[in-house]
């Protein structure tokens, strides 16, 4: 199977439509919960449930189908990467490809890195700004990773370039799109090249 | 990708439920979906006020009781949780400093669960200046606003991470 190739070539200006779509947000702390049940409101989401533990993340996750899991990575008991471990781990469970994005405190390279090996999607480092949060969301709705399974690891394929977040983000003012022209001449060919090469080092040695 | 891919290591496309409903078209914008969330947001930031106030009384509580002898790492886990609540919370509720503080806190308080020896004088500190940090005057304050407040605290937390037992530097 192959998936389409949807991905806009900018994500600057586009837009989400989470309607109909249940998320699960995933916080020991009750106001936490409550900021990111605001952002997603105002987001444009109807169906937005919570849990403030990983019990309530895996009943949720049996009860009904959940489109997207936000989840602290400190999540009790254990926390949030063992969540997302038992998820993708789990052959059994219809949820093991479910997009999980991964809240931290930290943005230590280790963590972000223990959130990838556990099969995150993303990670967003908290405390967030609803910018933030809407770039993560859209990063994952048009994300072409594919999936890998072995024996070691279950989840999104690691191996990916960051070329920058949507919008922007985390991008330097100055950098511009690079425009490149259709090629107006053939190829070199491997004589030509090499020839080229030649005259360079005789250059080289005079 | 590299063309031969080992027996026992399966790679497949994925296009998930999220992926194709948040792709539809009609969407809230945007620019207004991030407005809306801030509008959202905004309508908390008196109750949070009330409950970081709650929260900071409870952390007193909690010190108390490891104060009064009662230290064990159920309580300091205690005060780690609320003052993460807290520093998760703090700047995106218009609270930047309050924040500061408590990922300071929240360092000091690991590098004790990593074996450093539980200073009870330098966690009060931190509580009396989350207290300070929450009041109306120090809003929307960030913490280069005030580099006395922040270099001192600084100072206890690189002292508690070179008491970590182990620790070269």
């Amino acid at each position: 199977m192959q998936v389409a190739d949807h991905k806009p070539k900018s994500l600057k200006n586009v837009s989400v439509n989470l309607r109909d779509l249940t998320i699960l947000i995933a916080d020991s702390g009750p106001f936490m919960r409550r900021v990111v049940y605001s952002m997603l409101r105002g987001f444009g989401a109807n169906r937005i449930l919570e849990a403030g533990d990983a019990a309530g993340v895996l009943s949720a996750l049996m009860q009904q189908k959940i489109d997207i899991l936000i989840l602290d990575a400190k999540l009790p008991p254990q926390d949030g990467l063992a969540v997302t471990q038992a998820i993708r781990r789990n052959t059994d469970n219809e949820n093991r490809t479910l997009p999980i994005l991964i809240m931290t405190s930290d943005a230590h390279q280790s963590t972000v890195k223990d959130a990838r090996d556990a099969g995150a999607n993303m990670v967003v480092v908290k405390p967030m700004s609803p910018t933030t949060l809407y770039d993560r969301l859209v990063w994952i709705a048009f994300d072409r990773r594919q999936f890998i399974d072995c024996p070691t690891y279950f989840g999104p394929d690691r191996r990916f370039k960051i070329e920058g977040y949507p919008t922007g983000v985390g991008r330097r003012a100055s950098d511009k799109t690079i425009e490149v022209a259709e090629a107006t001449e053939p190829n070199l060919e491997q004589d030509d090249i090499d020839s080229l090469f030649q005259a360079a080092r005789a250059g080289q040695s005079e | 990708m590299s063309a031969k891919t080992p027996p026992n290591v399966r790679i497949f496309a994925v296009k998930t439920r999220f992926q194709e409903l948040a792709q539809r078209p009609g969407g809230v914008p945007r620019d207004i979906a991030i407005q809306q969330a801030e509008t959202g947001i905004e309508v908390h930031k008196a109750d949070f006020v009330d409950w970081a106030e709650h929260e900071l009384q409870e952390l007193s509580r909690a010190l108390r009781s490891v104060v009064a002898g009662q230290a064990d790492k159920v309580r300091i886990d205690e005060i780690y949780d609320r003052c993460r609540q807290l520093r998760d919370t703090g700047t995106t509720m218009g609270l930047p400093l309050l924040t500061f503080v408590a990922d300071n806190l929240c360092r000091v308080l690991e590098a004790v669960q990593n074996g450093a020896p539980y200073d009870a004088e330098v966690v009060e500190c931190h509580i009396d200046a989350l207290f300070l940090a929450k009041r109306h005057t120090y809003r929307n304050i960030h913490p280069d606003q005030v580099p006395e407040m922040t270099s001192g605290l600084h100072r206890m937390l690189e002292r508690a991470n070179r008491s970590i037992p182990g620790r070269s530097d």
